[in-house]
């Protein structure tokens, strides 16, 4: 295939908006190819979307359909000659995530919280979610075997579960989810800080985090730890932030990229004693991003209407459940975690919404280096990942944002200082943020640019980037960005302007990390142990099997086999 | 295979429950000792009368035929129907569920579950106000508080107690029973209340009001309520309020005594939210009794396909969901059906008696490995290897934990899934040749 | 005034669904435009002139200026007046499922009875049913907070169970009993019951509803004072307590 005379926007390869044909033979970028030609003359051309963290298969997301009928009933659409139909908007069925990525030029997403032992069902729904390729994040932050190696000072044990886990799970990293609160949730309590005990455990959060760290760096995976904050969503809460991330300045990364991943750090840059004295901290946050490298972020953009909260952090979804009086599931996972799902209707004129609305642009605005800051919604908590266009175009345009402001409650412009921020993101800074710095920090190497040998997943937007202005003509980028062009993944055409033309079957991609053998004989006496008196299932029935990954993609990680190739 | 073998911790697929830890002594091709698990899962897993051959009925009278005429006659039923309705799908596995979902697709079907029958009002009240669950071995580790409400499961899920609740040990619980408090609520003494701590009797249908007045006595506003709740005393249900208030972890596991009493789906609504209540002063979880093992899985199945979990209408090409409406019961009981497939389950016993006998006014497809009232009035049966023994698979837990079925020995016949992909494929071989000869 | 009159050509074994028989719908069209409007019989789309005989004025006019005329049985034809914001639906008989769904204006009349789900969602106008009503009258769709949130409903005869179901809006009158649990959830609107019925108001925050006869009323009810309507004495209700609500529960007193 040829992709001919587009402005190609490949900032991994130093490219910014130049006039190139580019092509793609079996799959993957190449030097020179035959075939179809794609007429991209002047049209804006960029990796195809890659998505770090969104909620898109597993327990939680399906407990999210069966309790919202209601949101499901959105967005239907009947089967075609291609397509399985789609329903639903904050929490669409799995044919549905498939189609409404490709049609926004995404051909990658992660599922952002996965239990080892509920990690079967993820793979069900992952491998019945078509078109894109993905993987899983598997939760480690309130694991007893976790905390007990934290307790016992036995890293290399703890390494040696970290692999476990992920081989069992099929995981793809290491996701810690306001560590140790699930366990504390276990007796329906929580951690109130980094250096709170664990009910029964011994350990802190802030021990946990750094055993997970040093862990994850030991194992050298592609990803670093990758975590939802203590006292996430609560006013104040910067402070904890801050202190987590001053936590890990210390540790060594075992590849180029960052030590900590912080998810959604829109919800964690709070300040205020309560709700009603609530404020924007994200200057102080942005400040701490500018002036260290051990860390990345992504948004987490809020946006107004309809989501459903989901996270593994089971404390906050009761306390949004009693604050909205909204429908509540909880799941508590034996041994591992528990978990939350609320609906959640989020309001212009409600001044908590509108300056949590804001801090999302905030951030993304005042972080300089888009390669520390990756556009999410925290899909569908923030908002349902079909919204992304309008994020995108928010950060773009200053005077859609001051449109936006003046719909809102008015103390917004006092709470926050997203009024008195001029800058305006090019498209080199989104395709940074939705393209490249996604891949980089997941270590994902074929994806996120277009570089001979990367994946052959190329989006083709109906916008003319020389012509375009972003700033004034938002209205216009925003439906050009919904349905792209042509949506190219692994070489094949699989959605045009918005119909979706072919559903190829996407990968799942994990962890396959060596540990010593000694370390993994050692932890098998505590594993063997733990499931003859604790888990309710057996040892041998546990882990992920074969089966439930039809197009696997294994990562070597680990020790003894050599690291892997740094990023660029 | 005449060699014999062992087969450690297989997953017994007879109840919700799914014990994965049986023993299976495999012999000559057959099963010949199952250990661990219950009479009931014993029972299935030794095996027992099965259907012979795909069958079609001519002339009244069903005769043997090959699986590929059974297939194409199957097909040919579900094309000609203006409204099939394929119904059944908790004892078979998650893969089956699957291609059923794409052939209703196919055909423009209406898509129910046994659930209909059981725990479709829990469905519903969990629309209402969400489910405050856990995973079964949370509450072997922590309970200290289990209430089982209207179940049964020393009856009906008679591993229940020592694997997950009453009676298991763990980390937080090592006394077992001993360290736990066990209150039944059911309009009659069964076993499970025999064995419990106190069993609390109720009026037949008057759930509602009695969990209305348990909120109110955990809210502390007790001085409302009246002498006596549902045949219960005021005293009775101060006790069991203050009970369940001071529990360090509580669960409820609730059965069809609740669900199919009168307030149906509204009684589990507002058992929910006591539940959800009860967590502002002691931890508290709440889960349904799921009784075919599969149940749950196929309600997974088809959340994440459809975006619900049961009675899913296919005909318009998209999925509508309104039980009242598109339940299997709904529609036999208006007649607006036209054919149907069984498969997994047997209707005509599951059924109201007048619901059933609409089955008997539509042509029936029955898949199955066993012989059953439902096979009396089909049109084609078509058996199937045993999903779980003969078949691997998927299925969930009542907790929504998935486990995967082994195969334990070989069957002459195809799976649920051969047997619906082979069904699949004729209705588009079919329409294709119809579609010809239009052209 | 055009009017249209729509007769089923037969009886319907399978039911239909038929959302495009509104004022809204006909409006811009001609009869020829009309019959061929989309109707759904099960799995097989068919054109309205299919399965109904159309006749009456041509000319296209405002949904105000319509009287849709339905004779004939209707109780297997779903969704009639879907969504309709103004103009008549007159049946002369009875009404399958959802008949006047998310209503916003004009008048739906029915002779006979109505199926389930009548006035499901409804925004605003009037439904009048001469006969009965089946389940959930002016309910919400399964998960939804709000069910009905204007408008006016009239039955005279009985209604089934879950009368009002997350009622937000508007009133429900029934003039004989209703079945199990009428105004659960009820977050502002009025329902009226002329006849008997079993726990009213369970769950509700706000609203009113006036029961003339017997009910069983929930023990999370605060007992109030009696008061006197048009002579007649009924006990007053808070509740329901179990969600600190507010609503107001009325019991007629020995009107039997």
């Amino acid at each position: 295939m040829i992709i001919k005379g587009g402005i190609v926007y490949d900032p991994a390869n130093g490219i910014y908006g130049e006039e190139m044909d580019l092509f793609v033979d079996q799959g993957r970028m190449a030097e020179q190819a035959k075939g179809e030609e794609i007429d991209a003359r002047g049209l804006l051309v960029m990796p195809g979307g890659v998505d770090a963290h969104s909620h898109i298969a597993g327990k939680k997301v399906n407990t999210g359909r069966i309790m919202r009928p209601d949101d499901s009933r959105q967005g239907t659409q009947s089967r075609t000659s291609v397509c399985r139909p789609s329903t639903g908007y904050t929490v669409p069925n799995c044919y549905a995530m498939g189609y409404r990525y490709a049609r926004m030029g995404y051909t990658t997403a992660f599922e952002a919280a996965t239990p080892i032992l509920e990690a079967r069902h993820t793979h069900e729904e992952l491998a019945e979610i078509p078109i894109i390729d993905k993987g899983a994040l598997t939760l480690f932050g309130s694991n007893w075997q976790v905390m007990e190696c934290v307790r016992d000072k036995d890293l290399s044990k703890l390494a040696a579960y970290v692999a476990w886990g992920l081989r069992a799970a099929r995981g793809y990293g290491v996701k810690i989810v306001n560590p140790g609160g699930g366990e504390a949730w276990g007796f329906g309590g929580n951690v109130k800080g980094i250096n709170d005990t664990v009910p029964g455990f011994d350990v802190t959060p802030a021990e946990i985090i750094r055993g997970l760290a040093k862990a994850n760096e030991m194992l050298h995976l592609p990803h670093s730890i990758h975590l939802h904050f203590n006292n996430l969503g609560k006013p104040g809460n910067y402070t904890t932030a801050i202190e987590t991330l001053d936590l890990l300045r210390d540790i060594k990364p075992s590849r180029m990229r960052q030590i900590v991943h912080v998810t959604h750090m829109q919800f964690s840059a709070y300040g205020g004693t309560s709700w009603r004295d609530f404020e924007s901290k994200a200057p102080v946050i942005a400040d701490y991003f500018n002036n260290h490298n051990h860390a990345t972020m992504d948004m987490g953009q809020l946006l107004f209407g309809s989501a459903t909260t989901m996270t593994a952090d089971a404390p906050l979804e009761y306390g949004n459940a009693r604050l909205t009086h909204n429908k509540w599931s909880n799941h508590d996972i034996e041994l591992e975690e528990s978990s939350g799902v609320v609906p959640m209707t989020y309001f212009r004129k409600m001044l908590v919404n509108a300056v949590q609305w804001a801090i999302g642009l905030e951030l993304a605005l005042l972080v300089k280096d888009p390669w520390k800051i990756l556009m999410t919604t925290d899909s569908p908590n923030g908002s349902p990942f079909v919204n992304y266009p309008e994020v995108i175009t928010l950060l773009m345009s200053k005077p859609k944002r001051d449109a936006e402001m003046a719909t809102l409650h008015e103390q917004v412009p006092k709470r926050t200082t997203l009024a008195g921020i001029e800058r305006e993101l090019d498209w080199t800074d989104i395709a940074i943020m939705t393209r490249a710095a996604p891949a980089r920090i997941l270590g994902l190497q074929d994806k996120g640019h277009l570089g001979t040998g990367a994946d052959g997943d190329v989006t083709v937007y109906n916008l003319r980037p020389e012509e375009v202005d972003a700033s004034q003509d938002h209205a216009l980028v925003k439906k050009a960005l919904a349905n792209a062009l042509y949506t190219i993944k692994g070489g094949v055409v699989v959605s045009k302007e918005g119909q979706i033309l072919a559903t190829p079957p996407g990968r799942t991609f994990w962890v396959d990390a060596a540990v010593p053998p000694a370390d993994a004989d050692r932890l098998m006496l505590d594993l063997e142990d733990k499931f003859a008196k604790y888990y309710s299932i057996q040892l041998s029935n546990y882990a992920v099997q074969d089966a439930y990954l039809p197009h696997a993609k294994a990562i070597r990680a680990g020790l003894p086999v050599e690291p892997l190739p740094e990023v660029a | 295979m005449s060699e014999a073998t062992l087969i450690k911790d297989a997953v017994c697929s007879f109840c919700g429950c799914l014990c994965d830890d049986i023993d299976v002594e495999v012999e000559g091709g057959k099963v010949q000792r199952v250990k661990h698990a219950c009479r009931l899962g014993s029972s299935k897993i030794m095996g027992h009368g099965r259907i012979e051959s795909p069958m079609i009925r001519k002339e009244g009278v069903l005769v043997a035929c090959s699986f590929q005429e059974a297939y194409d006659r199957a097909a040919q039923i579900l094309l000609m129907a203006n409204k099939p309705l394929m119904y059944g799908w908790a004892s078979t596995s998650c893969e089956a569920g699957k291609k059923g979902i794409l052939l209703a697709e196919e055909v423009g079907a209406v898509f129910d579950t046994t659930a209909t029958v059981c725990h479709g009002p829990s469905v519903i009240g969990i629309e209402e106000k969400g489910l405050p669950g856990a995973t079964l071995g949370q509450v072997k580790n922590r309970a200290d508080t289990i209430v089982f409400w209207g179940c049964n499961p020393a009856e009906a899920h008679p591993r229940h107690s020592l694997r997950y609740s009453s009676n298991a040990c763990g980390r937080f619980t090592p006394q077992g029973r001993k360290g736990r408090k066990i209150i039944v609520v059911d309009v009659r003494e069964t076993r499970t209340a025999k064995n419990a701590d106190k069993f609390i009797s109720i009026t037949p249908g008057c759930d509602y009001e009695v969990i209305s007045a348990l909120r109110m006595l955990v809210a502390g506003k007790g001085d409302n309520v009246p002498e006596e709740v549902g045949g219960v005393s005021k005293a009775d249900l101060a006790d069991l309020a203050a009970t369940l208030k001071a529990a360090k972890f509580g669960a409820v596991f609730f059965g069809l005594g609740i669900t199919h009493s009168r307030g149906r789906y509204k009684n589990i609504d507002n058992a929910l939210s006591l539940v959800a209540e009860l967590n502002q002063h002691s931890k508290f979880v709440i889960m349904p009794m799921r009784g075919h093992y599969n149940v749950g899985g196929i309600g997974q199945v088809l959340a994440w396909s459809s975006g619900y979990p049961m009675s899913v209408d296919f005909a318009r090409g998209m999925p509508y969901f309104n039980p009242g409406e598109t339940a299997a019961c709904d529609l036999l009981a208006r007649g607006d059906t036209d054919a149907a497939m069984v498969i997994a389950a047997d209707a005509v016993s599951n059924f109201p008696r007048t619901t059933a006998q609409a089955l008997a006014k539509i042509p029936v497809i029955q898949i199955d490995p066993y012989e059953n009232p439902t096979t009396l009035l089909s049109e084609v049966v078509i058996p199937c290897a045993i999903a779980g023994v003969e078949a691997e698979g998927t299925a969930y837990r009542m907790d929504g934990l998935a486990l995967r079925l082994r195969k334990m020995v070989d069957s002459g016949f195809p799976s649920d899934e051969e047997i619906l992909i082979g069904i699949l494929e004729s209705v588009q071989k079919q329409r294709l040749l119809k579609a010809n000869e239009e052209a | 005034m055009r009017t249209i009159t729509i007769t089923p050509r037969e009886e319907f074994r399978i039911s239909v669904e038929a959302e495009n028989i509104s004022s809204d719908k006909f409006a811009s069209l001609n009869i020829e435009q009309i019959k061929s409007l989309a109707v759904w019989q099960g799995n097989r789309q068919k054109a309205l002139s299919d399965l109904f005989a159309i006749e009456g004025d041509d000319a296209p006019a405002t949904a105000e200026e319509i009287t849709i005329r339905l004779l004939g049985d209707f109780s297997s034809v779903k969704r009639i007046a879907e969504g309709m914001t103004a103009g008549l639906v007159e049946v002369q008989g009875s009404v399958g499922m959802h008949a006047g769904n998310n209503m916003k204006g004009g008048l739906l009349s029915i002779t006979g009875d109505a199926d389930d789900w009548l006035a499901r969602e409804m925004r605003g106008g009037k439904v009048v049913v001469m006969g009965d009503a089946g389940n959930y009258v002016g309910s919400g769709y399964r998960g939804e907070k709000c069910g009905m949130r204007g408008g006016e409903i009239e039955i005279k005869g009985s209604a089934g169970a879950y009368v009002g179901e997350h009622l937000c809006g508007g009133s429900i009158s029934i003039g004989g009993n209703a079945g199990d649990f009428p105004g659960a959830a009820n977050q502002g609107g009025t329902i009226f019951i002329g006849g008997s019925t079993y726990l009213p108001g369970a769950e509700m925050s706000k609203g009113a509803i006036t029961v003339k006869g017997e009910a069983k009323v929930l023990p999370s009810f605060q007992k109030m004072e009696i008061v006197q309507i048009d002579g007649v004495d009924f006990q007053k209700y808070a509740g329901d307590l179990v969600d600190n609500g507010k609503g107001e529960l009325l019991v007629g007193v020995g009107s039997s």
